[in-house]
């Protein structure tokens, strides 16, 4: 169920073309009569008044094969002279990769655009390419499954179930904003992660580099980052929010640590993090003042102290021993446990530990969480899986693996129109504008806009969690939790 | 604290066309307005230095794939697809994207960084099913990559004592044997052929002295230019021509024998020959083939004291269907049951094609790796597997100077050098030589799918039989 405060609104690209999936091709045969323009009601054909030429076709307009059904104006059987011909358009070979498949990006972008689901059915937008993990489950639906209503239907979580008095934050959509710091991505686009978490009673994620003051006003919905390098940590940061994330490690670089380039450290950042402007900042790997469990609780019990209603998330990547690390830090005190897996997205991330270190999501969720019921812990903490969740699919199948909900960070930036070229950090940052503090990238598109296509994806995908919670015949999320049973591996069945 | 192994790497871009991973073609319809010059920021779209009014062709090895130009081309008249030269590239295994990336290491010698996560297949063949370790806490290299200078790639090629013996007055009576250390576990091996001209084969060698490590060729390749440099020079030949090659195993601390079963037999007879001419150590190199385990163990009882196996250039076992990572985990397991695996060195080969090859070999259970074609790819070959195994090197390769031919291969190896140090700083390993056979820093794809998916998703029937 979505929160009143969520509103749907079209929001069309920022950009006069998209990426087109056809191709029409239009031979010398033709002979300018303009049938096809008459004929096409979605304008991939144009002839401008006057002109005796037809314009070249406008390939991203062509809705494709399924066209052929429409007896009236497929303009390949329509055209006199048989001039017209399909063909799947080689660019769309150019857009994406095995795990983000260009009909993904395509998809997400129509959900950012509508707020819903797309109506073509030429997108295979649930699975992803890369032969494996969440590409290789599929649900399983019962075949008579109680009646639910749609509106009776719940996607909330409770993020506190230590009942330790402490803020009882409930999110409405089981997923909320990973962390993007101040400086790797554009004004814009931080604002407009947090008023859409706002809007969605859900929350989004400083990074680490520091808590703009434009962020106060959802200061409710925001989560202050407290990773290694502490960069803009102060006490003040900790206690405005909610909750505070402890960030061991990162899924896409875990073990590493991060580095920002001098030339990158422009004045505003350095403010923000406190360090001096042009200095090249390095957030180490690991804590140094974390070398045992104990020293973990120790750093839980000083948040704790400082901000006596905030909950705290401990963000750790997925090596063999991940469930122990949760079990720990469950002991230490953590309310959530966040775990990142190792495709997990990145502004900038060396390409052989993005590949190579630490284990895929999918294995680690269910580790986690059988370990923690093994240990009795299950129910009193809340367990987060992030890294790889691409779609509203890989979410329900995340939470049947064992998970109470995940973090999101590149399906977000896909609304915002991202195309994963990977280039955020190179030269002038993102060419889209929105991993970039470039002044004149920075300004491509404003945080009207983008809040709108991200409260859209979060429709689109709560819009299908709840169709599938139906399927299911659950009136709520956490019902799904740890429901093996609901998927099968195209392997093992 | 002894001196601190450092490659010095050096931007060196090479004077050749290389091949870019995206085609834009400029349609009819272009009106020249000049607005995809504008939305660029890598400037592949300028005006043609020709005619100002037009516009030139773009410039595709700068493209990033952004996808601003097709999209507000205010015609529409942009149109991208991927480069055939480019696709056609490699094969199953030497993938297109791998050669750009080495390209792109040799001229910057950085490790390649980019945003957005990782874009390939969940899991693959050979070394593709394996993910390494991470330590998430408590750690001995404790900074991570600012401790890299703690974390040492050095390995040891030669025999080890199993135990030190003392007679009863305590001196020391067990023969030390001699051993040579790399700095890195990676030696260059450059089989014999005609495309290694001779700047080339001065180049890998000088890049072999500059990284301190050695390069195999073949003995009777040893042309005079770079006989001077036996030092880094392994030889390699056949058992029978030992006496004819007397002359270069006298200069060599390293020589490498072929394999056969005569040499097997015969083994403390050849050895002694090569010992008669020089205290150098002797490699055996035996193809990975369909129970190269049995043979190493053979010729290790039989007294080797570096066995070096070479799987074909596309990492498989030779007319067998095994990878070399699994080759290499079974002849380290087969020497651990003989108890004899901490005593010799083993040196694995073959599609060795990226630097997180070099330390997952290591934990399957090498020493070290040998490294061929990649060397040959910093300078601008292009690999083919299809339809059979070719290698083109571009044209004029024969005047590239030897400085930029050698600084790109020291380029190459240093940003693996620094790779291999991130992967070992994640694991929290400290020592090249500790990797070795550490299986418990690694995740192998067939053994955690099975027991984490094939435990909740097979079938209850076939989980019974």
């Amino acid at each position: 169920m979505k929160p009143d405060s969520v509103v749907i609104r079209p929001m069309p690209s920022r950009f006069k073309h998209q990426v087109p999936k056809y191709k029409v091709t239009r031979s010398e045969a033709c002979i300018n009569c303009g049938m096809c323009a008459k004929s096409c009601p979605y304008g991939v054909h144009e002839r401008i008044e006057g002109h005796n030429k037809m314009r070249p076709p406008i390939d991203y307009k062509c809705i494709g094969y399924e066209c052929r059904k429409n007896d009236e104006f497929y303009c390949v059987y329509r055209c006199p002279r048989k001039a017209l011909s399909l063909s799947l358009n080689p660019m769309y070979d150019a857009l994406g990769d095995c795990r983000w498949t260009s009909d993904m990006i395509v998809a997400t972008w129509i959900m950012a655009e509508t707020g819903y689901p797309p109506e073509r059915t030429d997108l295979g937008y649930n699975l992803g390419n890369s032969g494996g993990g969440f590409d290789k489950l599929r649900l399983k639906f019962p075949e008579n499954p109680p009646k639910v209503n749609r509106e009776d239907i719940s996607t909330a979580i409770r993020l506190n179930r230590r009942a330790d008095g402490r803020a009882d934050v409930v999110i409405s959509t089981p997923v909320y904003g990973g962390g993007m710091s101040f400086g790797s991505v554009s004004l814009a686009t931080m604002l407009s992660k947090a008023r859409n978490a706002k809007i969605w009673n859900t929350f989004t994620c400083t990074g680490e580099g520091g808590y703009p003051e434009m962020l106060y006003p959802y200061d409710d919905n925001v989560i202050t980052q407290v990773a290694t390098g502490l960069f803009g940590v102060r006490e003040e940061t900790i206690q405005r929010v909610k909750i505070v994330e402890f960030k061991y490690a990162q899924g896409a670089k875990p073990g590493l640590g991060g580095h920002l380039l001098g030339t990158k450290n422009t004045e505003s950042v350095a403010r923000m993090r406190e360090a001096v402007k042009g200095t090249p900042l390095f957030s180490p790997f690991p804590f140094h003042s974390v070398y045992s469990i104990e020293d973990h609780k120790k750093h839980i019990d000083w948040i704790k102290e400082m901000n006596p209603r905030a909950l705290v998330s401990v963000k750790v990547s997925t090596p063999n021993d991940v469930d122990m690390v949760a079990v720990g830090s469950y002991y230490a005190g953590a309310h959530i446990i966040h775990i990142d897996g190792g495709y997990g997205g990145t502004g900038a991330a060396p390409d052989i530990a993005k590949k190579n270190i630490a284990m895929p999501i999918e294995y680690a969720i269910p580790k986690v969480h059988t370990f923690l019921r093994d240990e009795g812990a299950r129910d009193v903490v809340t367990l987060i899986a992030s890294g790889g969740i691409r779609t509203a699919h890989d979410l329900v199948k995340a939470i049947c693996l064992g998970a109470d909900g995940a973090v999101i960070g590149t399906a977000e930036l896909v609304a915002l129109e991202c195309v994963r070229c990977g280039n955020c950090e190179s030269g002038r940052g993102c060419a889209r504008g929105i991993a970039s503090t470039d002044s004149e990238l920075a300004d491509l598109f404003n945080d009207e806009w983008a809040t709108q296509r991200l409260t859209n994806l979060y429709h689109a995908w709560n819009y299908q969690l709840v169709d599938i919670l139906q399927k299911f015949g659950m009136k709520s999320v956490t019902e799904l939790v740890g429901r093996t049973d609901l998927l099968e591996h195209v392997d093992y069945s | 604290m002894p001196k601190k192994y450092h490659i010095e790497i050096n931007p060196t871009p090479l004077d050749v066309k290389l091949v870019a991973k995206f085609k834009i073609t400029r349609g009819e319809n272009c009106i020249n307005c000049g607005k995809c010059t504008k939305v660029c920021i890598y400037e592949a779209h300028k005006r043609s230095e020709a005619d100002i009014r037009k516009l030139a062709d773009p410039y595709m090895v700068a493209c990033k794939n952004c996808f601003r130009c097709i999209q507000e081309c205010p015609r529409g008249a942009l149109v991208k697809s991927l480069e055939p030269e480019f696709q056609a590239l490699g094969g199953s295994y030497w993938k297109p994207d791998m050669f750009l990336s080495i390209w792109k290491q040799a001229e910057d010698g950085k490790v390649p960084v980019s945003g957005a996560g990782y874009r390939g297949p969940f899991t693959g063949p050979g070394f593709d099913g394996m993910w390494t370790d991470m330590s998430e806490i408590v750690r001995p290299t404790r900074d991570g990559i600012h401790g890299r200078e703690y974390i040492s790639t050095a390995v040891e090629l030669g025999r080890k004592l199993n135990h030190l013996e003392f007679d009863a007055s305590g001196a020391l009576v067990s023969k030390i044997f001699n051993v040579v250390d790399v700095p890195i576990p990676i030696v260059f091996d450059i089989p014999a052929s005609d495309i290694i001209t001779p700047n080339v084969m001065q180049a890998i060698v000088a890049a072999a002295i500059k990284i301190d490590s050695f390069v195999i060729f073949p003995a009777e390749n040893i042309t005079d230019d770079v006989r001077k440099h036996m030092l880094h020079i392994i030889p390699l030949m056949s058992a029978e021509a030992i006496l004819s090659h007397a002359e270069l195993i006298r200069h060599a601390r390293v020589i490498a024998l072929e394999y056969s079963d005569k040499l097997l037999k015969n083994f403390s007879t050849i050895r002694q020959s090569v010992r008669n001419l020089s205290p150098a150590l002797v490699i055996v190199r035996i193809p990975a083939a369909t129970g190269v385990e049995d043979r190493v163990a053979e010729l290790v009882l039989a007294g080797v004291e570096i066995v070096h196996i070479a799987a074909d250039y596309c990492g498989m076992e030779v007319q067998g269907d095994r990878y070399i990572k699994d080759v290499i985990r079974a002849v380290h397991l087969r020497l651990v049951d003989e108890r004899v695996r901490d005593e010799i060195s083993i040196i694995a080969s073959g599609g060795i094609a990226m630097a997180e090859h070099v330390p997952k070999a290591c934990i399957c259970g090498a020493d070290l790796t040998a490294v061929g074609l990649p060397l040959l790819i910093a300078l601008g070959a292009l690999v083919y597997q299809e339809p059979e195994k070719k290698i083109v090197m571009p044209e004029g390769i024969d005047k590239i100077p030897l400085a930029i031919a050698r600084q790109r291969i020291v380029n190459l190896m240093g940003a693996w050098h620094s790779q291999i140090l991130e992967m070992m700083g994640a694991m929290g390993i400290r020592e090249a030589r500790r990797l070795r056979g550490e299986t418990g820093r690694a995740i192998f794809f067939d053994e955690i799918d099975k027991d984490i998916f094939g435990k909740l998703f097979q079938k209850q029937e076939a989980a019974n039989v």
